[in-house]
This record gives structure tokens, sequence and C-alpha cells, in this order.
């Protein structure tokens, strides 16, 4: 469409500046506006007994990091799949990957006190398990696209009614069920994101390294091959590591939707299919997608807060709908 | 000199490819004719590892090819699988870049050298004027000169071709015939896979015939046709006419 033929450099440019206004907004705006300059006064530490100060470091820093890591995660794990199953209905959600870490998470809820550094590993072995289970389910199917949809649904719900089971079983679980089957961004700390924001930002850079071989796996397991690649090994990395990112989102934002699908299908639209430039723009517009949708649901019905899950499928359903609609008879869309 | 020596292929119990020992010349066009199912796709499926050899060796130049790495591999060997299920959405020269990946370092910069290969090969198929269209909206026969400019890119010594012509109507084909024959003036060696047994005869120096699962005869076009190989395995009669210098083959049923 319309920005493919605009010069990388300065669409990553634009993506960058429209993620740091996000980031300004995000800390700037809420139930309680701030004044941009005590804001200043306290990112610059020359401010930090004030009540801004609390507000900014405990609540909306937090917020708005997670916001962009969360984002960048599930967008960048969604571009993953849809190249590895060479499916376009791919996502972290539509396969049950975040179901899977959402799981894992209760159950590591139930077992374990060490919350900062248990649940992002537990949500990490639950999001790779699922997606080792449903690829080969769809392998052995005869891995029709379908099929691995299919799969993914049916897995995905099994998981859930899991998640339901564990919370009403044990009512002392420190988890709110709606918000986190939906994915909310409240009540995080800094410390609560460390391990899963060193995990996300870590995947990203290794995942920068695979995108060529991303694109060769879009073009079908056979010619990948004969162009040279080791599919099966570059396969099962790129598993991991979108079992990272979407892994570690879950377990401080719970089960944000439809980021993973819509987030990398718009950038297609606007930006191609070269994986080398998608997953960078995807991972941009991922976090302030995220961040947009977390503010409207801060502000909206302030001082009532609307979980970012909420909005996001709001804002992102129509949205997508309208695209699919647009698109009728121009190219489609493909992984 | 790619040489395959008793190699079989087996999916469980079931065997695919029966002790195939076969020899390409370098330099040559070599074609594998064979009715449906007899095995000609899975035994150049062998060469990048589509299809699992379970005993046998596939020697390159003397050296076993399946123990290089598949990068080395795609260095030296260049195969175009046959029917694309996936047709992905990238402008043309995207595409055909690809083929410069066994070439790319760990960096994954394209060189200059990388780009004027690119160029080259789009002028050969000439796909040049679709550089920056998409591949899913080409028709068919442009974008069978698309994939094969990109495995003309990986600028191997030899180029295996599964049924590149099949979909192609008939000045497609032809062109892709011509363009073999520059290919094998240049010194490649190519071996191809081709339905159209008149197509065969024409341009290649030696044919295999392949039969349930096993190598039926090798030989040229002219000991094909003197020792009736084709008419046994296809079950059909062949006619020979001569127009001056040339002669024209028709393949007739039974």
């Amino acid at each position: 469409m319309m920005y493919k033929n605009y010069p990388k450099t300065i669409i990553i440019f634009f993506l960058v500046l429209l993620l740091i206004l996000c980031l300004l907004a995000g800390i700037l705006l809420g139930s309680v506006p701030l004044n941009p300059f005590d804001v200043f006064r306290v990112l610059t530490r020359q401010e930090t007994t004030s009540t801004t100060y609390i507000l900014i470091t405990t609540v909306r820093l937090p917020r708005v990091l997670a916001g962009a890591l969360a984002g960048m995660g599930l967008a960048a794990a969604g571009v993953i799949l849809q190249g590895v199953m060479n499916n376009a209905l791919a996502s972290p959600n539509t396969i049950g990957v975040n179901s899977g870490a959402g799981f894992a998470v209760m159950l590591a809820l139930l077992f374990t006190d060490n919350y900062h550094l248990y649940l992002p590993i537990a949500a990490f072995a639950g999001a790779l398990l699922t997606t080792i289970t449903i690829f080969a389910l769809a392998y052995a199917a005869d891995s029709s696209r379908t099929t691995i949809i299919l799969a993914g649904i049916t897995v995905s719900s099994f998981l859930n009614a899991g998640i339901n089971t564990i919370k009403l079983l044990d009512s002392d679980i420190t988890i709110n069920l709606t918000s986190f089957m939906m994915g909310s961004l409240s009540g995080l700390t800094l410390n609560k994101l460390a391990i899963p924001s060193i995990a996300i930002l870590l995947a990203l850079i290794v995942v920068l390294f695979f995108t060529k071989p991303l694109n060769l796996l879009g073009l079908g397991d056979d010619i990948a091959r004969s162009l040279g690649l080791r599919v099966s090994v570059v396969r099962l990395c790129l598993l991991v590591l979108s079992s990272i990112l979407s892994g570690c989102v879950v377990s401080f934002a719970g089960l944000l939707s439809f980021i993973g699908l819509i987030v990398p299908h718009i950038c297609r639209q606007l930006f191609g299919n070269d994986a080398r430039f998608l997953l960078p723009c995807s991972a941009l517009l991922g976090a302030s997608f995220v961040l947009i949708c977390d503010l409207l649901g801060r502000i909206i019905f302030a001082p009532f807060e609307l979980p970012a899950g909420i909005l996001t499928a709001f804002i992102g359903g129509p949205f997508f709908l309208y695209l699919l609609l647009k698109k009728k008879g121009g190219r489609r869309i493909h992984a | 000199m790619l040489e395959f020596r008793h190699v079989n292929v087996s999916c469980g119990r079931t065997p695919i490819l029966n002790d195939i020992s076969v020899i390409f010349n370098k330099g040559e066009i070599t074609t594998i004719v064979g009715p449906n199912g007899c095995g000609k796709t899975t035994l150049l499926q062998c060469l990048n590892g589509s299809s699992k050899v379970t005993s046998g060796w596939i020697l390159l130049d003397k050296i076993p090819f399946l123990d290089l790495p598949p990068k080395k591999r795609a260095l030296k060997l260049s195969f175009l699988p046959q029917i694309r299920t996936i047709i992905p959405s990238l402008p043309v020269r995207t595409l055909v870049e690809h083929g410069r990946f066994p070439h790319l370092g760990f960096s994954r910069q394209k060189s200059i050298q990388d780009r004027e290969i690119v160029e080259n090969v789009m002028r050969f198929t000439h796909v040049e004027e679709y550089a920056d269209q998409f591949t899913d909206t080409l028709s068919g026969g442009i974008r069978q000169r698309v994939f094969f400019a990109m495995v003309l890119a990986q600028n191997c010594e030899y180029i295996v071709l599964d049924e590149p012509t099949t979909y192609l109507d008939l000045a497609g084909q032809q062109e892709f015939l011509e363009m073999f024959l520059q290919l094998k003036e240049e010194g490649r060696t190519i071996i191809l896979v081709l339905h159209d047994l008149a197509q065969a005869m024409e341009i290649s120096d030696r044919i295999v015939v392949m039969n349930r699962r096993q190598i039926a005869a090798v030989g040229t076009p002219k000991e094909c046709l003197e020792q009736g190989w084709l008419e046994e395995v296809f079950r059909v009669q062949v006619k020979k006419f001569m127009d001056g210098e040339e002669a024209y083959y028709f393949f007739k049923g039974k």
C-alpha cells in the first residue's frame, strides 16, 4: 500500500517518535493529569519526595513500561508465529500460547511465593509447551492451516477452563481473574517487571538476527531447505523466542488478546512482508497501540478503569474487520 | 559429476526409492522422465533433505554431498522444487535476492557483487520489468521465471529443476528450454524432470528413465528411441518425422 516505498529510516523514525509520544502521554495523562514541568523534574531526579514523584515512580512509569513491553513482545511473537507456521491466522492468542502461559502462571501462583522470579519462568515454560504441542498436533494432522487454528482454539479453551478452575478452587490467589483473562496493566511495580523486561528485550535483539531466515521460511520449507537453511533448527529457535516473548508478557499483563494478530497485519498492509522490516515496525507499533488502549481505558470512565485488554478488543476488533473488508479484491493477507 | 550410489528412500516400511544408482555428467543437460508416482520428485528431494536417504550415498564431484552443511550444499547445487503451495507476497527483486542467502556472511549484508548478480539473473530471465511488483500479483508463467531467477541467483554449477515447464504455455516453455541451453553453453550442469517427452528428446544430452521407484534405463535420446524404452515404460508408440535435417517425435497412446 502507500507507505511501502518510503525510505525505511523515515518510517522507523516516525514509529519511534509515535512510541515516545505515547510513553509521555501515558505518564502525563490519566485520572489525575500531571504538569509536564513536574514530570520533567521527577524524571531528571530533581524532585524525589512529592506525590507526583510517588505517582510517577510507583504507578505511571511501571505502567507505561509494561505497556510498551507487552505490545512489543506480543506483536513480535505474532510476526514470528505467522512466519514459522506460514499461517496468516497464527498469533499467541489464536494458537493458545497465551492460555498456556496463563495456565502455567496460575499453577505457579498455587505453588510458589517468589513471584517475581518464578512467574516469568513458568509462563515461558507454559508458552513453549503449548506452542510445541500445537505444532506437533498440526504436523501429525498434515499441518493444514485450519488444523493449526482449530487445535489452537481447542487447546485454548481447555487451558482457560483450567485457569478458571484453579482460581475457583483456591480463592487465596492474589490475582484479579477478570483483569488477568482480559489483560491489564494495573498494579504493576518496577520490581515485578525487572526479569520479564530483560528477557523480552534480549529476545527481541536475538530475533533481529533471525529475520532473514524467517523470510526464507515464508517461501515454504522445501525452498528454504534448497537455499541452505537448517529449517528445523531455525524453526525451533524461533518458537523458543516467541515463547519467551509471549510468556513473559502474560506473566505481568495477563492474556492480552488481539495485539499479536492485528498489529502484524496492519504492518504487513502498510510496510510489506519483509520480516527484516516488518518485525521492528510491528514491535514499535504494537507498543504504541497498547499504550494508547491503556490510556483510553484509564481516562474514558475515570475514576473507573477499564483493563487495557478490553480496549484492545474494542478498538482492534472493528479496525481489523475494516482492514479485512477493505482488502477484498486487493492483495490477500499472507504470512 | 553428481552420482547417486545405491540410494534407498523409504517412509516407514514403504519403499519409495529402490536402489538408485545413476550418474549425472558435468556440463550436460540430463532429463529424468517417468510415469507419475515413479519417484522422480523423491529422487530430487534427496538433494535438499526434504526426503531422507535411508541408505546409500550421493556424491558431488566425489565428495559425499549430504555430509556437507546445508549452506555449503546450497553453494554448489541449486534446486527448485516442483509445485509451490505457498505464494509469497514479496517484491520480485526481494524474492530473487533470497537466492543469495547461502552466499551471505553472518551480518547478512548484500555486497555490490550480490546486487549485480541479482540484476543479471533478472535480465537473463526477462523479469527486470517486474522487479518492483509483488510476486502474488503475477501470472503463473512470470512467477515461474521469477523463482527460476531466484535459483539462478544462487549461482551454482549444478542446477536442478523439478517440472519447471509444467504449467506454462508453449511460448513460456520454449523460453525456458532456450535458457537451459544457454546455461549449458556457460558450462552449467542441468538436471530436469520433464513430462513432455518431445521436449526432453529435444534438449537433453542424456535421459534417465524411471519406472516403479527404480531406474529403468539411462542413455542418449537416440538410444532411448532405438531401444524402445519410452514405449515400454509409458506404453506409447513413438512416431518420427523428418523435416529436412530436423527430426520431430510424436508420442501416441497404444
